[in-house]
């Protein structure tokens, strides 16, 4: 096998020699060659071996669906060798084969296949059980394809959104038409080929073929409006257009996603040759004849030398001519319209020798081409919801019914001669053009703020067109001899009959019993021999039998450009680079970065207790309330009461959702008679809002509220400990006295110079605090001035994880640590808050009953009786000498206040006592004794530190 | 003596688990040598217009009722009705994980049942259903993730199944193509670890149970679509709902009378409901799942990431085989959707950064049938002889080997087993959910 | 990816929206028996066809309107504006997103 001379329409640049290595050794091909190509104009045969009996291969159909055509291409494992472009200093090598693809030793599978029957597992390795774990290892050695090498570094992937008009999936003749009628019409086009030039299979066709193609193609390129994608694919088309097109040919990334929400879709993806089933149809050398005309006509590659062809159509008298030409001699043409037959094919390992025909004569050949029919590519309209429909005479399935906005053309609409083709083309193209000029009109109608349409909206355009014809052609699938009929997964019609007659007698669970159609292919060669194998099994015709659903995507799309890149940012403070230059370490939690401590967080808790300490804590959610209504909003969202809070108030709320369970809390003031600003839970932020506008809008749209989140239009600094007053007043013109600023308070003013700052006293640490909210812009510059200011107070600044511990000393429960999703109100020991004498707030019905349960788990404060033992988090607690569970510790630090442990735990009601000893079974297995204490405050617990 | 009783009386086991071919390497070489077929996996049997128990369903779920309602009460006049093909729903879409680390008690001893059923369900049903043995592991990518994973690892122990919190380092050790520096976007703190989870091939399931039952004479039919249930007594009008009884079914083949049927559908459990006038909590979610071109194995451990929403193993084959959560919004429809696919790869490549080039073979979409403490309902309903087995979110497959023993013994002796108790449909009149939220959401 | 008409901002990809889901009315809290607040609560009725439901156009102008779906087909039939009392409230809202832990609440 060898290159030919040069022939007419060969792509194939052999002034551009490339070399590369195929298993190792050096080979040169030239620019324009396939992989496949070049290896095979090297005079190499066999480019595969099958995946459970190890058989070789050669090629098959020579394009992107061969089954046989898997290749290791450096770290790129499974490249489709009949469809990856050559490149120089590629290292290319053949997959799953040991130690070699001439010589390979799990081959010996073939010798005993006869009981490898498909679903073989199935019936063995049972017993002994526990020897099923080793022969599972064996049997993954077996795993085929190619190898992911783990260093590979992360690929650089993009996605593209596209909003065309028309989509025309093929760039063969009819869908080179169609874009061109569309585009004439006015339509933005986009127009995608698989294959790496557009003209489909006038490539590998005659003169007049590759004319036409030539034509047409110059002039898609010189139209303004048409968007060519070579070697590209149109993947999957779901629900309202939405296209998806994986491009393989982006000059950067190594393969990108386009989403494309098309007006209309058109289908033209050709035809599929199907293989035919007879023995030995898968030795190297029998190949279909769309395979040798590629390898002819468009590489000049020669696929054998002695030729028997066995034609059932025009493309299979077309082969002989191309054959001829090429000087293969034709030794017999077996034509399928006479009655004539192929019944196997023999030969040794590494290529077909004879064959033999149904008329029991035989003929010595080296190449054996089949011409037997095609398959219809029906997925994409699989997922537009057509169910396809089995035509006898025609030999294929056709499109029973589609929804308008997608229309087929081409060979999977029907036959006919080019000019029909190229006309039936046109007339789709601009069918789809106005079809998609009415989605289009009717998407900005929908759209209010949308210009107005020009004119009335037209109904959707009858389909106007005058239909392909279908010619004639006989059913050819299964010789009277078995062969493979799923040649990527070894699945032969002996098998299927196997399977059927075992009772997996429909076509879904013949696929999932022998894996048929399962393999890199997807069925689009084998889907329709697996159907008609069934159905001779069945005694029944194809139409009775029915096809399987095809699945997206059409042709894989690597996980890459699925992927593409993450757009998931983080969010941060203003102060952010401070903490960053000055030593703290970072922590994710939820979508911000935040300090968790700037080295001794235990050090930063001492200095808050004794000092004055300062921390970040812009991340808590806040959101600013402006109207009449606000009050009545609070008292609707929290649990306990709002309408009497005064101006320059500050108050406490629980917010519930409408089973009871606790679902946000945070305290809200009032800044002025008709402004409050509320905080949430840094997570909560997002969905309290929503919340929130969802009893606005739906309860009471009558209400007069405007919510506009803040919660990084300001940079929030806790300033806590018993020094902070005096910090705080060297930078404020806010009155500080105790007397008339007091806990639970709020004044606007300016700090360190900057105006429109808000200052709330409160206090989660447990100590007089003072949180500043200062307009972003400045929060770097306060904090800085704070921190100066404060040098001879002995300030330093402190991380969440003090702040926890802090909380933790003061026994406050955090929602979502110390609550879980199924805790009611009533279990956090707040239950004064819960106001059942108002008219309505969210989970008040569930509270009203929740009051009354006595077996609710109740949230209370644990110290274990040794000191030194800080319990997990987690840690479970059980009934004494029992595996009984009892409830869990939720929250634990050693505190650097106390010095001992300290905890929360939700404990079941009859052991949430003040005093109640509880068993804490540590992580390491070790059973502890605690006891419930009587406030949840371990520290403080009457709150004199935070009111002075 | 209500009508199931009165069956229930009747009953008798029949003695003749006709000797059907086993399953043995012996077989395959003799069969082989012979060029001998095997006899059907189940056979085909004329509809009868009465059974002693139907049951609506032909997945893991309504297949293993009906084996142990066969086998361990000798219950055998028994129809499986499935309107497509055996195991066509969530048994044959699922991403065929199981584990028994649930979060709250209840679910860990009935999930635990589960896996030990499919630990032996390889010699008890003749046929290997290639249960791997591989381990599970639930990435935590936060503090508070990890938090939760130690909970359920110290629920687990308590439970003595085998489950505990490791850290990055043995994360990588199990599973070397994960990335656990710290400089991701999610960077991976720990991991719940969970030896005896693992995966089963799904399909085997179905067949197997099918085969079991099929031998003790149960019958299953395929094409077999139920369009309503035929119900008395009840406060509708029509004599469904409350307080009704069950009397039948009505089939795309005829009329079916029965006094106890059963209700094993996922994604159509709603709708199957509403026929015997039972109103559920659930609602209806299409979950897709995805599946690779073969590579070499390399990941050996079955890998979750709930903050990610993704779950990923490799088959035997050498496929990854990939799950999201469900799809936000309810719907019947199962054409799949790209975003989800797309977010999937993403977050399988944050979790192993190195296997971009391997490309994604196949999509599709099971419908879930959502609760809203993610547990399901199971056992009677307000409908006397109308029992369900629904409402198994994303975990059905898990559950279906303990929920058909379970249901059986329920229909055997009328009595829900202590077991199931948990998952009784009044629970939510109740307000006494389960809190496997945790636990289940995303936890593949 | 699934076009979702909202009223304000025209039709738009569905990951623009939240779905809040079914429609239903709000019970009066005070009146309400425990099994008609739970109906409320938990039960839905999931049907295979036209759903009157609520969505949430998070992206878009944050208005919360109802359309109705056919859920056999992801067909919308009609999408009447907000505003008007549409017993929307999502009783099962936690506002962790459905699709991960209610017990994994990052801080």
């Amino acid at each position: 096998m060898t290159r030919l001379l040069a022939q007419p329409g060969e792509v194939i640049d052999r002034t551009m020699p490339l070399s590369f290595t195929w298993n190792g050794k050096a080979i040169d091909g030239f620019a324009g060659d396939t992989i496949a190509s070049a290896i095979m104009a090297a005079g190499e045969r066999i480019v595969a071996r099958s995946m459970k009996y190890h058989r070789p291969r050669g090629l098959l159909t020579a394009d992107y669906w061969d089954p046989n055509g898997f290749v290791q291409v450096g770290d790129d494992p499974n490249v489709r060798s009949a469809h990856r472009l050559l490149e120089a200093g590629m290292d290319v090598s053949a997959q799953n084969v040991w130690p070699s693809l001439e010589f390979d030793v799990k081959a010996a599978n073939g010798l005993v296949g006869r009981f490898l029957t498909a679903g073989f597992y199935y019936k063995t390795f049972m017993k002994p059980a526990r020897l099923w774990p080793a022969y599972e290892k064996v049997l993954a050695q077996f795993a085929p394809g190619g190898k992911v090498d783990l260093s590979t570094p992360p690929l650089y992937h993009d996605k593209r959104y596209a909003h065309p008009d028309v989509v025309v999936a093929g760039g063969g003749p009819a869908g080179m038409a169609a874009a061109l009628a569309a585009a004439e019409n006015g339509s933005r086009v986009m127009l995608v080929e698989h294959g790496h030039r557009l003209g489909g299979s006038l490539l590998w066709g005659s003169e007049t073929d590759r004319v036409t193609a030539t034509k047409l193609a110059q002039e898609c390129a010189e139209a303004a409006n048409i968007e060519i994608l070579l070697d590209s694919t149109v993947t999957g088309r779901f629900e309202d257009n939405w296209v998806a097109i994986v491009q393989r040919s982006h000059p950067v990334a190594v393969e990108r996603l386009i989403k494309a929400r098309a007006k209309s879709l058109v289908v033209a993806p050709g035809l599929i040759e199907r293989p035919y089933v007879f023995s030995g149809n898968d030795k190297p050398g029998v190949m279909l004849s769309g395979a040798a005309r590629r390898l002819i006509n468009m590489y000049a590659v020669r696929p054998g030398q002695r030729a028997v062809v066995f034609t059932a159509n025009d493309e299979g008298d077309q082969t002989v001519q191309d054959l001829e030409r090429v000087g293969i001699e034709i030794v017999r043409v077996v034509d399928a319209r006479r009655g004539e037959n192929i019944v196997a094919a023999s030969g040794g390992a590494k290529s077909v020798e004879s064959v033999e025909l149904a008329d029991g004569t035989s003929y010595e050949a080296d190449l054996l081409i089949t011409a037997v029919g095609w398959t219809a590519p029906t997925s994409l309209l699989n997922l537009a919801g057509d169910r396809p429909a089995y035509d006898s005479d025609a030999a294929r399935f056709f499109s029973s019914q589609l929804p308008d906005s997608i229309l087929v053309t081409g060979g999977i609409a029907g036959d006919g001669s080019l000019d029909q083709l190229v006309e039936h083309g046109r007339a789709t193209g601009l069918l789809a053009a106005r079809r998609g000029d009415v989605v289009a009109r009717t998407l900005q109608s929908l759209t209010p703020r949308a210009r107005p349409v020009d004119g009335e909206i037209v109904e959707t355009p009858a389909d106007d067109r005058d239909p392909l014809g279908r010619d004639p052609h006989p059913e050819l699938h299964r010789s009277s001899t078995h062969g493979m009929v799923d040649y990527s997964e070894d699945v032969s019609s002996k098998d299927l009959f196997a399977a059927a007659q075992e009772g997996y007698d429909s076509v879904e669970l013949i696929k999932r019993f022998t894996t048929a159609t399962m393999g890199p292919a997807q069925g689009k060669l084998e889907t329709v021999n697996t159907v008609a194998v069934l159905a001779e099994a069945r005694g029944e015709t194809i139409a009775e039998v029915g096809t399987t659903v095809w699945r997206p995507p059409y042709a894989p799309i690597t996980l890459g450009a699925l992927g593409g890149r993450i757009f998931e940012p983080v969010r941060v403070s203003s102060i952010q680079p401070w903490h960053e230059a000055n030593g703290a370490t970072p922590i994710l939690a939820g979508q911000w970065v935040r300090p968790e401590h700037y080295g001794d967080p235990a050090a930063e808790v001492r200095n808050v207790r004794s000092n004055v300490g300062i921390i970040d804590v812009t991340a808590l959610g806040k959101l600013d309330l402006r109207g009449p209504d606000v009050a009545k909003l609070l008292s609707l969202l929290y649990t306990n009461k709002w309408m009497k809070l005064p101006v320059g108030g500050v108050r406490y709320g629980v917010m519930c959702a409408e089973d009871g369970v606790v679902m946000d809390d945070g305290v809200t003031a009032r800044l002025a008679e008709n402004h409050y600003m509320m905080t949430t839970t840094s997570s909560g932020a997002a969905g309290v809002w929503e919340w929130a506008e969802n009893w606005l809008q739906t309860e009471h749209p009558e209400w007069q509220i405007h919510i506009t989140p803040v919660t990084t239009a300001y940079t929030s600094i806790n300033v806590a400990g018993p020094k902070s007053r005096e910090l705080v007043g060297r930078l404020t013109d806010i009155d500080l006295d105790p007397d008339t600023f007091g806990y639970m308070q709020v004044r606007e003013g300016s700090v360190a110079g900057i105006d429109g700052c808000f200052m709330w006293r409160i206090g989660f640490t447990g100590e007089l605090s003072y949180e500043l909210h200062i307009p972003a812009g400045h929060g770097l510059w306060v904090w800085e001035q704070l921190l100066s200011e404060g040098d001879d107070l002995g300030i330093r600044p402190f991380g969440l994880e003090a702040q926890r511990i802090m909380r933790l000393e003061k026994g406050h429960f955090i929602v979502g640590q110390d609550t879980d999703g199924l805790t009611l109100m009533p279990s956090v020991g707040l239950n004064p808050l819960i106001k059942l004498d108002k008219d309505d707030f969210a989970g008040m019905a569930e509270l009203g009953w929740a009051l009354e349960r006595t077996d609710l788990p109740q949230v209370v404060a644990i110290q274990t009786t040794d000191p030194s033992i800080v319990p997990e988090e987690a840690s479970q607690i059980v009934r004494a000498g029992t595996n009984e569970i009892l409830g869990r510790i939720t929250s634990s630090r050693m505190s650097p206040t106390l010095n001992r442990s300290i905890c929360l735990g939700q404990v079941a009601p009859e052991a949430a006592g003040a005093g109640s000893s509880l068993t804490v079974v540590l992580t390491t297995g070790e059973r502890v004794q605690a006891k419930v204490m009587e406030h949840h405050a371990h520290f403080d617990p009457q709150g004199e530190r935070l009111r002075v | 003596m209500t009508a199931a009783r009165q069956f229930l009386s009747r009953a008798k086991f029949k003695g003749d688990p006709s000797k059907p071919a086993r399953y043995s390497a012996a077989g395959l070489v003799s069969k082989g040598a012979r060029s001998q077929n095997w006899p059907r996996v189940w056979r085909e049997a004329e509809l009868k217009k009465s059974y002693d128990v139907v049951i609506i369903g032909g997945g893991v779920h309504g297949l293993a009722c009906a084996y142990y309602l066969a086998t361990n009460h000798g219950i055998t006049n028994v129809a499986v009705l499935d309107k497509a093909y055996l195991g066509s729903g969530g048994s044959g879409r699922n991403t065929a994980i199981v584990r028994s680390n649930y979060l709250t008690p209840e679910g860990v001893a009935f999930y635990d049942r589960s896996l030990s059923l499919y630990k032996t369900m390889a010699t008890d049903l003749n046929l290997n259903v290639m249960f791997s043995e591989r381990g599970h592991m639930t990435l935590a990518h936060t503090d508070s993730a990890l938090r939760t994973m130690r909970w359920r690892a110290e629920v687990n122990k308590l439970q003595n199944i085998d489950s505990s919190v490791i850290d990055p380092d043995e994360v990588k050790k199990l599973a070397p193509s994960l990335d656990v520096s710290p400089d991701t976007r999610y960077p991976i703190q720990g991991a719940l670890y969970h030896p005896p989870g693992g995966t089963v091939r799904h399909d085997a399931v179905v067949w197997g149970y099918a085969r079991g039952a099929d031998h003790r004479g149960v019958e299953m039919h395929q094409q077999t679509e139920v369009y309503d249930i035929l119900c008395e007594g009840g406060e509708a009008t029509d004599g469904k709902g409350r307080g009704g009884r069950v009397t039948g079914v009505r089939t795309s083949r005829g009329d079916i009378s029965a006094p106890i049927v059963v209700n094993c559908t996922a994604g159509w459990a709603t709708l199957i409901s509403d026929m015997a006038g039972v109103k559920l909590p659930i609602t209806t979610h299409p979950l897709q799942a995805a599946v690779t071109e073969p590579v070499k194995v390399f990941l050996p451990t079955v890998v979750v990431s709930g903050s990610l929403h993704v779950y990923v193993s490799q088959t035997d084959r050498g496929e990854l085989v990939f799950g999201a959560s469900v799809d936000p919004f309810a719907t019947y429809s199962m054409k799949g959707s790209l975003e989800f696919t797309e977010e999937l790869a993403g977050h399988v490549l944050e979790l192993m950064p190195n296997i971009g080039r391997m490309r994604l073979l196949r999509q599709w979409a099971g419908l879930c049938d959502m609760t809203p403490d993610y547990s399901p309902v199971m056992g009677f309903t307000p409908v006397e002889g109308f029992l369900c087995a629904v409402g198994w979110g994303t975990y059905g497959f898990k559950a279906g080997p303990v929920s058909g023993e379970q249901m059986a013994e329920a229909i055997a002796t009328q009595r829900t087993p202590k077991l199931i108790e948990p998952f009784k449909l009044e629970r939510f009149e109740q307000g006494t959910l389960v809190g496997e939220t945790g636990a289940a959401a995303v936890g593949h | 990816m699934m076009l979702v008409p909202c009223p304000n901002c025209g039709p738009r990809n569905s990951s623009d929206l939240r779905y809040v889901g079914e429609s239903h009315q709000r019970p009066n809290p005070k009146e309400a028996s425990p099994r008609q607040w739970r109906g409320y609560l938990y039960w839905r009725d999931n049907p295979a066809g036209p759903l009157k439901e609520t969505w949430y156009c998070r992206n878009g102008c944050r208005k919360y309107f109802t359309a109705i779906r056919n859920t056999a087909t992801n067909e919308f039939e009609n999408h009447p504006l907000p505003g008007t009392k549409s017993g929307a409230v999502d009783p099962s809202f936690h506002y962790v997103s459905e699709s991960t832990s209610q017990l994994e609440r990052p801080e």
